[in-house]
């Protein structure tokens, strides 16, 4: 046997690598962005029929509106669950299920009428104790309801809530189409509660009580197609050709696969074997931004999630408030587009964009390093930019889960703060963990929140995340331990109050008390971005829902029939 | 067989302290189960509600008597009905009764973990079986080849061959692999399990041969370098004087004493495969054991984490016990040996 020599054994481990390095750069780099798929003529005028692709790199864990959700859950809930009342383009509560209704003269009763006439997706007729029998369903102490608690205003909720009372008196089918909701005292966000899927009734098949092994049903314009949900691999929901809106829905079917990764869901869309595109990557978007075939053709959905930088009021250096208000005026909130310009948008005040009482003329908390200095001054620690010399003396532990759009802010946070004389010591965990250390009392100083509307009413904001009564040992959702009595009064004055000019005043008040106690400082709203083909019809973002897709039709070339000619009702 | 009865005890021990320290792990992390199924804004009295509702407001030497008690049990012979067992599946048929086994159910996905088990398993053993094949046909191929062309640019450039599959984590193997035979030819899926079983088989061809392009790499410098070893022994001197053929030197001497160090690996390796190959099964949508388990593992799902760790630790010692037995037969010295 003969031996090669040494140098054409290298050269033959670089042909081998050129090999493999050719086959590899076509995945990143060397292929051009298709065009968009054709659209049809249509315009402006629905077509019936098709069925909309959509994917996620998510899971459904649950199908029951009762049961635990999530926002990819929510997605087909809004499909095949109405409730008896919604949210119209601009956030207001608007008729649904129920086509009217009377608030007593105490403030505290309301009375739903029903639309006579509403199939639910097993044919029968919705009826007020459907209503009053999917409302108890829900709340039962039984029930995995993460909003449960929501409704403890309900007359009889505790005693309901604690299994004691086997009914819930506040809550009465008033003949075939009247339910009443009778509450303890007066609620101001009890209408946009309403909305949310846990009270939206379910058919006779849900029973009294929730069970894991019940086949979603509902009066929503699509249902559950037989074996639709493949768990953990897709669902399918078809068109629920009795719903009550009159021809609607547009489409036969919506099918989203589940657990596929960003780089499969660019394919699939490129291909034309999605219709929608979620959430693609910074370079995705820019490389589609770049085109213009594709203009037009992507949205920014529901800005309804706002996040701060969470300081807690009851560990140094945050307790005293200059230091507080030193951080909120030292963030520059300019400089987050630049680490994701897809999903995040600055935000100086508690409200984001997309929730009731928003208002873009508040200046709210404002980058001013000068006034950042003078703060930290006036808190004791004086900090001189020129020599570094000053400032807090000890690192601050600054908790945030790792992957995470918030562990890259973290390290430019670090840096603007440390020009005050603030030094951040990054401590990254689990999402498990940092629940565990942001909820508990003296676990972690100073951290990222994030919070989105569960319902679109701004006490989904200011009750939930700074009030003096949502402190708990453990598990509290006012992790800046923040308490005022100032500010716990107006915001219960709010929440109580029925006079919607009021409500905004008061939350306008309570947003500039936040703002000067700086128990966050608050720093961007969030959202979802989608990129559509152009035969996508009929796609408008809702500023509460994520995705919705109810008004959608498709508009391929000679494809369906007009929804005008198809005999819809 | 006193022999074999040791070993299945050990096993079961293994098997027993793994779970057992799997159990005290996820109790002694910080995090709340509850808090990972209602999420992160529920209020307190909603998640305090969801803990009792899980069993999770118990001690924890509690919930780990009541595992053990309820894992494996006797019970009702039609498996999952009547009261309390609910989550469970008959095994053995005992008569009028069965022994049962009982998993709990998911918090998060709220399913007797019994059932996603018994439907993912199959998916995990079929990759695994299809990667180790794929892996063991490409590395044996291989590493005989070059082992028969010692010191050539054949063995050479199979051996740097080798060194680049070793190299490339198997993330980078999928995503060339979708690139090429899913994205650019279209003759795969380019992921996905699919509905029918063309769509299962077509499914399973870019998994498997990621794991078998990885793993092969392996295999070919093992084969290379025991067959090295034994072609310079003197018997196989022997065979050749004798006249044997060159192939029947290859395959009857040197590779059937070549295949007990080749089986040792492919136990372990089939043993691993079956607790999940976790990046894989990810990258191409494979709902097996191993996605279920980074899922599970995420959010805390206690119930499905043990579930995976079970079947990990009965994979990885019942190979081991099945490598042992084949050694006993393959090789007449630990026969003699007893």
């Amino acid at each position: 046997m003969r031996s090669i020599p040494a140098g054409l054994e290298a050269l033959a481990f670089a042909l081998a690598c050129a090999g493999a390095l050719t086959l590899a750069a076509p995945l990143g780099c060397t292929r051009p962005l298709p065009g968009p798929q054709p659209a049809g003529e249509q315009g402006a005028n629905p077509r019936r029929g098709g069925t909309l692709r959509l994917a996620s790199g998510l899971d459904i864990r649950n199908l029951d509106p009762a049961g635990p959700t999530d926002g990819l859950a929510m997605q087909a809930l809004l499909l095949m669950f109405d409730g008896l009342v919604d949210f119209d383009r601009e956030g207001r509560v608007i008729p649904n299920l129920a086509d009217s209704w009377e608030i007593g003269d105490d403030g505290r009763t309301y009375r739903f009428h029903l639309r006579p006439g509403v199939r639910m997706h097993d044919g029968a007729e919705l009826t007020a104790d459907d209503v009053k029998r999917s409302v108890e369903r829900a709340l039962h102490p039984t029930t995995p309801s993460p909003t449960a608690s929501f409704f403890e205003g309900i007359v009889g909720y505790a005693d309901y809530a604690s299994g004691i009372a086997a009914h819930l008196p506040g809550v009465a089918a008033e003949g075939r189409y009247g339910v009443t909701f009778r509450l303890t005292q007066t609620d101001g966000a009890f209408l946009a509660l309403l909305a949310l899927p846990s009270m939206r009734p379910v058919c006779a098949s849900g029973g009294e009580r929730y069970l894991d092994s019940w086949t979603p049903c509902g009066a929503g314009p699509f249902k559950l197609d037989a074996a639709g949900w493949q768990r953990g691999t897709s669902l399918r929901v078809i068109r629920h050709d009795a719903y009550f809106q009159a021809g609607l829905p547009h489409l036969d079917a919506v099918e989203w696969t589940f657990n596929t990764g960003a780089l499969p869901q660019r394919f699939r869309f490129e291909d034309g074997d999605l219709d929608l595109l979620l959430n693609p990557t910074q370079a995705d978007v820019g490389r589609f931004a770049a085109d213009p075939r594709w203009e037009g053709l992507h949205a920014t959905l529901a800005d309804n999630t706002s996040w701060g930088e969470a300081m807690n009021n009851r560990m140094a250096p945050f307790d005293n408030v200059e230091v507080r208000r030193a951080v909120a005026a030292a963030v520059d909130r300019s400089v987050l587009p630049l680490i994701n310009r897809v999903n995040i948008s600055p935000l100086t005040q508690l409200l984001p964009r997309g929730v009731p009482g928003y208002d873009p003329s508040f200046e709210g908390q404002r980058y001013d390093p000068a006034a950042a200095l003078e703060h930290m001054r006036r808190a004791g620690y004086p900090y001189d930019p020129a020599t570094g010399r000053g400032g807090w003396p000890r690192p601050i532990v600054y908790t945030v889960t790792d992957p995470s759009f918030e562990s890259f802010w973290a390290q430019v946070l670090a840096q603007q703060l440390s020009r005050i004389g603030l030094r951040l010591q990054l401590r990254l965990v689990t999402l498990p963990a940092f629940y565990a250390l942001t909820q508990r009392q003296g676990a972690s100083a100073m951290h990222p929140q994030g919070n989105q509307a569960d319902y679109a009413d701004p006490s989904a904001f200011f009750d939930l995340l700074f009030t003096s009564s949502a402190i708990t040992a453990e598990g509290t959702s006012n992790t800046a331990r923040y308490s005022n009595p100032r500010y716990d009064e107006v915001v219960a004055r709010a929440r109580h109050s029925l006079d919607a000019g009021l409500r905004r005043a008061l939350y306008h008040e309570a947003d500039a008390i936040l703002c000067d106690d700086a128990p966050w400082a608050f720093t961007h709203g969030q959202h979802d971005y989608v990129m559509r083909q152009p035969y996508v019809r009929g796609f408008e973002p809702h500023p509460i829902w994520p995705l919705d897709v109810r008004g959608v039709w498709l508009d391929r070339p000679g494809a369906a029939v007009p929804a005008a000619s198809a005999g819809l009702r | 067989m006193r022999w074999l009865l040791r070993r299945a005890a050990w096993s079961l021990f293994v098997v027993w302290a793994v779970v057992s320290l799997a159990f005290a792990v996820d109790n002694l992390l910080p995090g709340d189960p509850a808090r990972m199924v209602a999420g992160a804004q529920a209020r307190p009295a909603d998640v305090a509600r969801i803990r009792v509702q899980l069993g999770l407001d118990r001690p924890p030497l509690v919930q780990y008597a009541l595992f053990w008690r309820r894992l494996v049990h006797v019970g009702p012979r039609d498996g999952a009905s009547g009261p309390g067992h609910t989550t469970c599946a008959a095994i053995v048929p005992l008569g009028e009764r069965a022994l049962h086994v009982d998993l709990g159910k998911s918090y998060q996905r709220r399913q007797a973990v019994v059932d996603l088990v018994a439907a993912r398993l199959p998916r995990t053993i079929a990759l695994a079986l299809a990667g180790l094949l794929l892996q063991l046909v490409f590395g044996v191929t291989t590493g005989v080849l070059a082992a028969s062309r010692r010191g050539t640019w054949l063995d050479r450039a199979l051996v740097g061959s080798s060194l680049l599959g070793v190299s490339a984590p198997t993330f980078l193997i999928a995503l060339l692999l979708q690139f090429t035979f899913a994205r650019v030819l279209r003759w795969l899926p380019l992921d996905g399990f699919g509905t029918t079983f063309s769509e299962h088989a077509l499914g399973l061809v870019l998994p498997a041969l990621t794991l078998g392009i990885y793993g092969a790499a392996y295999y070919t410098r093992l084969v290379r370098d025991e067959m090295a070893l034994l072609l310079s022994q003197d018997w196989v001197r022997t065979a050749r004087a004798k006249g044997v053929s060159p192939g029947g030197v290859l395959v009857r001497h040197a590779l059937r004493n070549a295949l007990v160090p080749i089986l040792t690996s492919a136990g372990l390796d089939l043993g691993a495969l079956l607790g999940g190959a976790i990046v894989t099964e990810t990258v191409f949508r494979w709902p097996g054991i191993g996605s279920l388990a980074v899922s599970a593992t995420l959010n805390r799902d206690g119930p499905i984490i043990l579930a995976c760790v079970i079947v990990s630790a009965v994979a990885v010692t019942g190979s081991n016990l099945v490598v042992d037995a084949l050694h006993v037969r393959l090789d007449p010295r630990m026969r003699a040996a007893g």
